[in-house]
């Protein structure tokens, strides 16, 4: 196999219930190795790609490859990736070490080694004493943990994992979001990870596909999407940004185009000069490690600027105070029409 | 309006607390007395006509009749017990009776799971809806209508006699196990619909779950499927089991020369006019169900009826 | 829908109500006959064997319950019954101002008090009745009349006439012969069907000594139960509901068996049974018309009492039941030979025939030296063949 070779490889993947199209004619290639996320609002098609992908929904139209192989019109037990689920899906009759071994068990493993083994990757979560408990007796975060090291003991080529935190508080989220890394890091295998939280996604990913309305907007490390999103779309949901209609950018920039800057790249200064625009402020919400300031700029359009706390404009601003914004050019993103 | 008279109406919707108001008020309050009053009459009921009939039952069965004039004698006793331990006839007729209804479970259970698998899992929701609808129309119909068209298609020269010809086959007849597939169509409805209900509470992704993990559709059925159905295959074969075990009339239309406890039942209060006795056969029943029952309880089947 | 709940819980029931009454009654038996008659009263309800009260809804042209209730003004419910100890029970209900009892009940509703003795002089057509059916045992006790003769039959023995062959005489093709209608042969599904091998054994057992076969002693009802036993190897099905036999001659799912002259006279045209009283004799129905102790129309009764016993009524109900009237005058009506098929007022052959009777400790037939076995007992032993 060439090295080269993607993990995954999706050729015009469609998939429609009834008339609704869920996925339309998707492309799309993962390395081997990679941490991808699919990141996207629900219903933009991102876990109905999963689903084509682990063989529970077969595709319309359209190709699946593993490894080069295609795999579309194969069933799930029969194509080399595993999957953990949004609310795990252990199997409540079983017990922690049974859940963790099913893999090995129905592959005709014996029991001595498959529970060795289960062991072993249970132990990988930080799970060693928790084998003979049933998942009810189990807390949402260990639950995450054994489905994990259910899926990882049959050393999947890839692994899917379908909004696994969703479900967790925010701390154990963090520290979910470390481990699992760390995990990919050892197993070194290729994780798909399917998630609404932007956040997440950017912390997590080695590349990102951002889907809307069954199509991937753009494709690109975290650092391509954030700071040059292509798309409205993708601008707005990865991070916060200022979005300018042509004509508002034409009243500030001079140039007729649809563009987008960061709120943190919005400064708020204390001079006059030629790349300023006076504002009042309609709202300042302080967040701790920085305040939002909504403004209404004189030229028309509203702005939001992010302040970081101690800087040297910081301070507690009052509505309908003047402010004097500076915009840099450079900062601008220019965004697709459509 | 005034002024006084605003204030008077105020006043009479602010205190003045009627009976009913305190009642109300007290009820509102007190969530377990509401719960009490609730069910007081039912469970009144429940005790009257289960509990205390059942203790009627058991009571009676101390009892002894006249053997002439059919009279019940209040003469304590426990010949009636003797008899049912030492005689035969009562071990043979229990163990017969015993072994339709395991057999009745059995045949329904296995005829239920893939219908009931079918209905929850693979069938579209218009079918799902068809297929119930089906299901329970039977139950409709009169019991002994139903006995007697399988009386017709057990008989000599009957549909079944017609189908298994050809394989080299023959009706069953009147017999056990005509008595037994007519009793397993009877039942069947109240083993399909718990199994139905307990496959529609396995969740999708488990059985994906197990299917991803590399488990072909039998061992996903085996390992995950029927485990976790258990309570409501339990939950089925009480319905099946306990209805056959009282059963006296399918035996009667479709059993040919056989009979089962219901009609040793049956017999000694119809024919003999032997209450006591009776009494004391129905005691076997009871008992075998009491411990199904138990047995069954520690499946979790008793949650899911 | 029937299950085993109704059963149980009339069972439960019946039970409770024991308890909650605190013994059972004894029943409350007027022993006084009626001295005269009065006014009749509105409502009359019968219990009875199927076909002994029609009133035109099962057939148009079989109807003489209208007639009575035209001359009378009694309005009359009729209820039927399958077996002899159903009729007991329906009857111990005190529903039924009246009751047609077989000798095997008649006894028993005697003894527990339930029926009253009849002033036979209010019932004029009483004179006419056939002189052996009067003052018998079944119908008769300590010398107080307590029911009038409806009609009389014998318990006749069917075959298929395809299946059967030769044609039969002898009861042998349900017990010794049976073998050769194994799963085939039907039989009567009562206690008092012990009494049919009686008279089996009477005529093939004589070192047995049975000289009545109601009046079994222990080793006697044993033999009957052995050969009971043993022919129940051969039993398809038993039957009690006369429908339940039609419909398994008519299918060839029985072939033998005993059977009553109307259940031949009902099977469906072109079946090919016949119906024979065999050579030794076999078991019969004597029936009483009796009163209840509890009745509220005691008028209503005695009308109809005298009522089925006139001629017209009599020959009505005997013929469409299948069975010889109670008196001769009923012969004048009814259809031409119908008299001379069921043998009316021929004593010699009523002599073959044993009338239902409920056997009792003390032993029919005269013997003091034993005690004969009760129908207690043969109600133990029925369950025991039926297995």
């Amino acid at each position: 196999m060439a090295e080269n070779t993607p993990a995954i490889s999706l050729r015009g993947l469609t998939k429609s219930f009834g008339s609704v199209t869920a996925v339309s004619n998707l492309d799309l290639d993962i390395k081997s190795g990679e941490f991808f996320s699919m990141l996207g609002p629900s219903g933009s098609g991102k876990t109905t790609v999963l689903r084509m992908i682990a063989g529970f929904e077969l595709a319309t139209s359209g190709q699946v490859f593993l490894d080069g192989e295609d795999v579309s019109a194969k069933a799930p037990f029969d194509r080399n990736v595993n999957t953990v689920f949004q609310d795990y899906a252990l199997f409540p009759h079983m017990t922690v070490l049974e859940n963790v071994a099913y893999g090995l068990r129905v592959r005709g493993v014996g029991k001595a080694e498959r529970n060795a083994q289960a062991l072993e990757a249970l132990e990988t979560v930080r799970l060693g004493e928790f084998g003979g408990r049933k998942p009810s007796e189990l807390s949402g975060g260990q639950r995450q943990r054994v489905a994990l090291a259910r899926a990882i003991i049959v050393k999947p080529k890839v692994l899917l994992l379908d909004e696994p935190l969703g479900a967790l508080d925010l701390k154990l989220r963090e520290q979910m979001q470390i481990e699992l890394k760390e995990l990919q890091r050892e197993l070194a295998i290729t994780f798909i990870f399917v998630t609404h939280d932007q956040e997440e996604a950017l912390t997590l990913s080695d590349r990102i596909a951002v889907f809307n309305q069954g199509k991937i907007e753009q494709i690109g490390t975290p650092r391509e999407l954030y700071e040059h999103p292509k798309t409205p779309f993708v601008a707005g949901f990865v991070g916060t940004t200022n979005i300018f209609e042509a004509d508002e950018a034409k009243s500030l920039f001079g140039k007729s185009i649809k563009a987008s800057i960061r709120p943190e790249r919005v400064e708020i200064v204390k001079g006059k000069s030629s790349n300023t625009h006076m504002g009042r402020v309609i709202e300042a919400i302080y967040v701790g490690s920085a305040t939002r300031v909504h403004i209404k700029l004189d030229a028309g359009p509203k702005i939001t600027a992010l302040v970081q706390s101690g800087s040297t404009v910081d301070e507690s601003w009052h509505r309908d105070q003047e402010v004097q914004v500076a915009l840099n050019e450079k900062d601008l993103v220019v965004l697709e029409t459509k | 309006m005034s002024v006084n008279s605003v204030r008077e109406v105020d006043s009479a919707l602010a205190v003045r607390p009627t009976f009913a108001h305190r009642v109300s008020a007290k009820l509102y309050s007190n969530a377990k007395l509401r719960l009490r009053l609730l069910i007081a009459a039912p469970l009144f009921w429940l005790s009257l006509v289960y509990v205390a009939a059942l203790l009627a039952l058991f009571v009676t069965a101390f009892w002894t009749m006249d053997s002439f004039t059919g009279e019940v004698r209040v003469q304590w006793n426990i010949d009636n017990f003797v008899q049912l331990f030492t005689d035969a006839l009562y071990r043979t007729v229990t163990l017969r009776t015993l072994g339709i209804a395991l057999a009745v479970t059995f045949i329904d259970i296995l005829i239920a799971l893939p219908i009931a698998f079918f209905m929850a899992k693979v069938a579209s929701r218009r079918m799902r809806g068809i297929l119930v609808i089906s299901i329970l129309m039977p139950l409709w119909a009169s019991y002994l209508v139903k006995a007697y068209a399988w009386r017709s298609v057990l008989s000599n020269d009957g549909i079944l006699q017609w189908l298994l010809r050809p394989l080299g086959l023959d009706t069953p007849g009147y017999s056990l196990v005509g008595a037994a597939l007519t009793l397993g169509y009877i039942w069947l409805p109240y083993v399909i619909l718990p199994i139905f209900t307990g496959l529609e509470k396995v969740p999708q992704n488990i059985l994906e779950a197990s299917s991803d993990l590399g488990a072909k559709t039998w061992s996903t059925l085996r390992l995950i499927v029927f485990p976790m159905l258990l309570p409501a295959i339990a939950a089925g074969s009480i319905f099946a089991f306990s209805l056959t075990m009282g059963d006296y009339i399918s035996i009667n239309i479709v059993g040919g020369a056989t009979q089962m406890l219901g009609n040793l039942v049956y017999t000694n209060v119809g024919t003999a006019n032997n209450l006591p006795m009776a009494a004391a056969i129905a005691m076997i029943p009871v008992a075998i169900m009491f411990i199904y029952l138990t047995a069954i309880r520690k499946t979790g089947a008793l949650d899911n009826l | 829908m029937i299950s085993k709940t109704p059963l149980k819980l009339s069972a439960l029931v019946v039970g409770l109500a024991l308890a909650l009454s605190g013994c059972a009654s004894s029943g409350g038996a007027s022993n006084a006959k009626l001295k005269a008659l009065g006014s009749n009263e509105k409502t009359l309800s019968l219990l009875g064997w199927p076909g002994y009260a029609e009133d035109g809804s099962n057939d148009p042209k079989v109807d003489w319950v209208t007639p009575f209730e035209k001359s009378t003004g009694c309005q009359v419910t009729f209820k039927p019954y399958g077996t002899s100890d159903e009729a007991l029970n329906l009857f111990k209900s005190g529903d039924y101002d009246v009751i047609a009892a077989s000798g095997d009940a008649t006894l028993r509703l005697i003894a527990s008090g339930d029926v009253q003795p009849l002033n036979t002089d209010l019932i004029p057509n009483y004179k006419n009745v056939y002189p052996f059916l009067k003052g018998q045992a079944w119908n008769t006790v300590a010398g107080e009349t307590y029911g009038v003769p409806h009609g009389y039959g014998a318990n006749l023995l069917m075959y298929n006439t395809d299946v059967v062959k030769p044609a039969p005489t002898s009861w042998d093709v349900v017990f010794d012969k049976a073998s050769a209608y194994k799963g085939k042969v039907t039989a009567y599904d009562s206690p008092i069907y012990i009494a049919d091998a009686a008279v089996y054994l009477m005529a093939h057992k004589p070192e047995l000594n049975i000289t009545n076969p109601y009046a079994l002693d222990a080793d006697q009802l044993a033999a009957a139960v052995d050969l009971l036993k043993a022919q129940k190897a051969n039993v398809g099905e038993y039957w009690s509901d006369y429908l339940k036999s039609i419909d398994s001659f008519s299918t060839g799912n029985s072939v033998v068996g005993t059977t009553w002259q109307v259940i031949k006279n009902s099977m469906p045209a072109g079946s090919h049974v016949e119906a024979v009283l065999p050579s030794e004799g076999a078991t019969g129905w004597s029936d009483s018309w009796m009163v209840s102790s509890t009745t509220k129309s005691p008028n209503c009764a005695y009308a109809w009492l005298n009522y089925i016993d006139s001629p017209k009524a009599n020959a009505a109900a005997t013929e469409y039941f299948g069975e010889a009237p109670a008196t001769a005058d009923a012969c004048q009506y009814g259809s031409a030979g119908f008299c001379d098929s069921y043998h009316a007022g021929d004593a010699a052959y009523a002599a073959k025939i044993w009338y239902w009777t409920t056997p009792v400790a003390k032993c029919l037939d005269g013997r003091t030296d034993v005690k004969c076995t009760d129908y207690s007992a043969w109600t133990k032993a029925w369950q025991e063949i039926k297995g």
